[in-house]
């Protein structure tokens, strides 16, 4: 999301010195008036689906690899999910994987044991199914039922177990029945009227609210029980719950889940290189990379709840052997990923160290300067850039003995006042990881002649990638973007113009807390954003 | 005789089920209303052969898209009319030449001011896309789906989406509404050929629980149906895209009790597919997904399970390692220079794959002909020359008569860069579709491409 020339303005004055010690303590002003915008309906997205499922019967289950696919709108799965729909191929599968879990619950001793809690008299026990569906439905559908509702399915299980004979067999569609509804696979949060004044989202609401938010997944027993005691519409009773869940073990899932949308981590699993030319590219890499990406988030933001930005500079990181070997560097532990701190002499550091950004951003055979400059720009600092005009002959020449390296190459983009508007803005950028070849292996030199990574960056100079990093995590767009980034995927939406000074608000929150970003969830779920909502048109 | 099984046939689904053509008449926003033509007038078009096809006999329309476009001269064959060679890149289309035509030089009307979208929504849709806050969509309905909302309420899958690779497929029913293809060929044949499917002759499925996923799905039905009382409209028509999924599936269970089409020349595919199709040194098996795929279409067609389909070689922008490559597709099409030799060879082994889905519908017998006789086939990519996003001069194959209602064997080249949707209007019509007009602002057209037309 674009700020106006004048707010960023601002949050460049109140970040640009970064060592805190030399001014007074920053303090953000009061939370600006807020009217909120019309409430969303959000599908849920594949990993939102699968952490229901595990959280509702319990991790282990055989689910399909795709459901309906996700899209990203705006940069975020978080948002395509309140602007698609479900289409006939995914009603199909969501209708197949909704018997293979009734299957895989009921015919697992321990799965059934945990819904089924009495004894049925007959293959059309209406008590019983009514028992089941009434406590399983609550959980679901993340409300409790109408009897309307539960007649419906209760119909829907007896006549089947009637059919088939069988108690367990009949459950199975009345299951089927529970997880192929809007009311599972969409987030029905349409809001309330607060005697207060205004619209609220209502306490179940809330409580989806929550838990999608922070664990990517459904509510707890608890949570559910703090949303049909009304604690979750008191500011007390909400701090107390967001306190809870903060604390809890899937707030790593959460935090997973925001930053591997963000950071188009999933396109890892599709990551494409010619083998022939970059010879630690295998199958592993790119799901390893995501892991060492989203393990150095968890240690910074949950472990030791730093300033985030460190993300971009620290030595510090958590690999495998397989990264090891890319990365050249001892690995810290024989199976699985371990703590380590790259050696300076490496010249790397950070995520734009990491085969996540390198080899994401890059092409099969080669590096691409573009993809990365425009990756920092659009992802990282929440910055749009045109797209390119038709009609431009967009090929640059072949390496050769007068332009041996990338730098030699792209200079006629930059020189071509017809590409150089757009590509200034991240060629120049791109250049500077140069040392770090498609794949994201160090690389002393190209085609047999040095690399040269300095450049500038918003009148920042910088002598290479290692430099690069710092550039970044001090400039004035990116904690805001990061703040924002989070803001719209709590919403599920874009920000609307007259929702911008909340959102800085917020961003000015994350600079006073020293760039914690367990904190800034905290705020977000606090603000009014996340709690009110206009009436639906 | 077909038998029922146990179990109430769609209850609920009358009550709360709108028509599918109501719907997407509000997905077009009432521009334009589409009509199939009654039966009296399609056995009127003169050549003799639509008594058997359009009758008994069904047509059948498909795209056939790939990413990234052409390399326009060595594309375009050299003279035009129905005196003509192939060129370099439509080589592969040797032995089905006689049923092909060509067509060049058409442009797409829209601004083409998102480079790749604006073509491949221009060029189906006739529309310009949208494209707010980082959120790009097609404006209206694709033709494949405008094709299938008429013709697609009597077989089992109103219409299929495959692919050859891992792609998103240009097939949209309106805004934000995207039919995603199946991309696994495995999943694919278990769709189509898998436990439920009969053969001409057998029986239909006697099984209660299809019954009791009908009741389910009707249960269904009634929740969005009430939730969509609460909603505003933009979401209000979400769910009605989700309703239509779930009223298809429910249709589609219905269907497999009855007795199976009898059709002469439909049978299971020769082979199934792997259980999956790995990367080969970093290179995705586009022609091996392509070619099962193809022989599941040839047969999904034949045994009329669908009568439209969408099949994508590959997206607009993909990037993948074609064999013999040094770099991935969309980055050839800007980097490579010179005449692009590595552009031209991936373009031909997109025909090639092309030519083998023609031929395997042109293997199947069917009345007097073949099914490729009664079919339109669209291939088609959204750009021209992909270098410069040129969407004049979109490289465009129209296959198969469609029971003679369109010509084949011919290049036409239109000098004056038409407007592409009057290619589109041509083939709705050869579908005995009542349109009006198709595309909208300048790529609006109320004229077919009469050089086309029979």
């Amino acid at each position: 999301m674009p700020r106006s020339p004048l707010a960023l303005f601002v949050l460049l004055a109140g970040c640009d010195t970064p060592t805190a010690s030399e001014e007074p303590p920053f303090l953000r002003g009061a939370q600006p008036d807020y009217s909120a915008p019309a409430p969303v309906l959000r599908r849920l997205t594949y990993s939102q689906y699968v952490h229901s499922i595990d959280d509702l019967f319990g991790t282990g289950l055989v689910l399909p690899d795709e459901l309906e696919p996700d899209t990203r709108a705006a940069g975020l799965y978080a948002v395509g999910a309140s602007l698609t729909s479900i289409s006939a191929l995914g009603v199909d599968r969501y209708e197949s994987v909704a018997y293979t879990i009734a299957e895989q619950v009921l015919t697992d001793p321990t799965r059934r044991a945990a819904i089924v809690g009495c004894v049925p008299v007959s293959p059309a026990d209406a008590d019983c199914a009514r028992e089941v569906l009434n406590a399983l439905g609550e959980r679901v559908w993340r409300r409790p039922l109408s009897d309307g509702e539960l007649d419906v399915l209760v119909s829907v299980t007896t006549t089947a177990g009637m059919t088939l004979g069988d108690f367990d067999l009949g459950l199975s569609y009345g299951l089927a029945a529970l997880l192929q509804s809007p009311y599972f696979l969409f987030r029905v949060e349409l809001g309330e009227v607060d005697p207060a004044g205004g619209h609220r989202y209502s306490g179940w609401e809330m409580a989806s609210r929550l838990s999608y938010f922070l664990w990517d997944g459904p509510p707890d027993d608890a949570l559910l029980l703090a949303a049909e005691s009304g604690a979750l519409l008191t500011d007390a009773g909400l701090e107390a719950e967001v306190d809870r869940m903060l604390q809890d073990e899937r707030t790593r899932r959460g935090l997973r889940a925001f930053f591997g949308d963000m950071l188009h981590l999933d396109e890892l699993d599709a990551l494409t290189k010619d083998p022939s030319l970059f010879v630690n590219m295998s199958s592993e890499l790119g799901p390893a990379a995501r892991e060492q990406t989203l393990q150095d988030l968890d240690a910074i933001v949950l472990e030791d709840d730093v300033d985030f930005r460190t993300f971009l500079t620290s030595t510090d990181t958590h690999i495998d052997r397989t990264l090891a070997a890319l990365y050249d560097v001892p690995a810290p532990v024989r199976e699985g990923f371990g703590l380590t701190t790259l050696p300076i002499s490496g010249g790397r550091r950070g995520f734009l160290g990491q085969a996540s950004f390198l080899a994401l951003q890059a092409h099969a055979t080669s590096t691409s300067v573009t993809l990365r400059g425009l990756y920092l720009r659009e992802v990282l600092l929440c910055q749009e850039l045109p797209s390119p005009p038709a009609g431009l002959n967009t090929s640059i020449p072949e390496a050769n003995a007068e332009r041996p390296t990338m730098r030699d190459r792209v200079a006629q983009h930059l020189e071509d006042p017809s590409c150089a508007g757009c590509h200034q803005l991240m060629d120049p950028i791109g250049l500077g990881f140069e040392h770090f070849d498609g794949v994201g292996r160090w690389r002393d030199t190209e085609n047999g002649h040095p690399i040269d990574p300095a450049g500038s960056f918003d009148g920042d100079e910088f002598v290479d990638a290692w430099g690069l990093g710092q550039v970044v995590a001090d400039h004035g767009s990116f904690a805001p973007c990061v703040s924002d980034t989070l803001l719209r995927s709590a919403l599920g939406r874009t920000l609307a113009d007259e929702e911008l000074e909340l959102a800085e608000w917020h961003a000015d929150g994350l600079h006073q807390e020293g760039y914690r970003l367990r904190w800034l969830f905290r705020d977000i779920v606090m603000g009014p954003a996340f709690r009110t909502t206009a009436v639906a048109p | 005789m077909s038998r029922r099984g146990v179990g109430p046939r769609r209850p609920l689904a009358a009550a709360v089920v709108p028509s599918r053509r109501g719907f997407m008449r509000g997905m077009l926003q009432g521009s334009a209303i589409f009509v199939g033509l009654p039966l009296f007038q399609r056995a009127l078009n003169g050549n003799g052969t639509a008594l058997a096809c359009g009758g008994v006999i069904p047509k059948r329309f498909g795209v056939f898209f790939w990413g990234n476009g052409n390399r326009p001269e060595r594309w375009i064959p050299a003279t035009d009319g129905d005196s003509w060679e192939l060129s370099e890149e439509l080589a592969p289309l040797v032995n089905v030449k006689s049923k092909v035509s060509v067509v060049t030089g058409l442009s797409v009307k829209v601004p083409n001011l998102l480079p790749h979208t604006s073509g491949a929504a221009g060029l189906l849709s006739g529309m310009t896309p949208l494209s707010a806050d980082g959120v790009e969509s097609f404006a209206g309905p694709t033709i494949d789906q405008i094709i299938a909302a008429q013709v697609g309420g009597d077989t089992l899958f109103p219409s299929l989406q495959t692919a050859a690779s891992d792609c998103s497929g240009e097939s949209w029913n309106g805004v934000n509404s995207r039919n995603p293809p199946e991309t696994d060929p495995y999943a694919l044949y278990e769709r189509l050929f898998g436990p439920t499917f009969r053969l001409p002759g057998e029986e239909g499925l006697v099984d209660p629980t299809l019954g009791l996923r009908r009741s389910v799905l009707d249960s269904v039905m009634g929740d969005i149906a009430t939730l969509q009382g609460r909603l505003g409209a933009t979401d209000k028509a979400r769910l009605d895209q989700h309703l239509t999924g779930v009223r298809e599936l429910e249709e589609r269970l219905a269907r497999l009790e009855e007795d199976p089409p009898s059709l002469e020349s439909c049978a299971r595919p020769p082979a199934e597919p792997e259980a999956s199709y790995p990367d080969i040194e970093g290179r995705p098996q586009i022609s091996a997904r392509s070619r099962i795929v193809s022989d599941m279409l040839a047969m999904a067609l034949a045994c009329d399970q669908t009568r439209v389909f969408g099949h994508y070689v590959t997206d607009p922008v993909a990037n993948p390692l074609f064999p013999g490559a040094t770099a991935g597709h969309h980055n050839l099409t800007h980097d490579e220079g010179g005449d692009q030799p590595e552009v031209h060879a991936i373009t031909v082994q997109i025909v090639a794959e092309l030519a083998y889905l023609l031929e395997r519908l042109d293997a199947v017998p069917e009345a007097d002909g073949t099914l490729l006789d009664n079919c339109c086939v669209l291939g088609c990519s959204e750009v021209g020359l992909g270098q410069i996003h040129s969407i004049d001069d979109v490289p465009i194959v129209v296959a198969g008569g469609l029971c003679g209602t369109l010509r084949t064997g011919i290049h036409h080249r239109s000098y004056t860069g038409d407007n592409s949707a009057m290619l589109m209007l041509s083939i709705l019509r050869g579908m005995d579709i009542l349109a009006p007009s198709f595309g909208a602002d300048d790529a609006y057209t109320e004229d077919g491409l009469s050089e086309i037309e029979v």
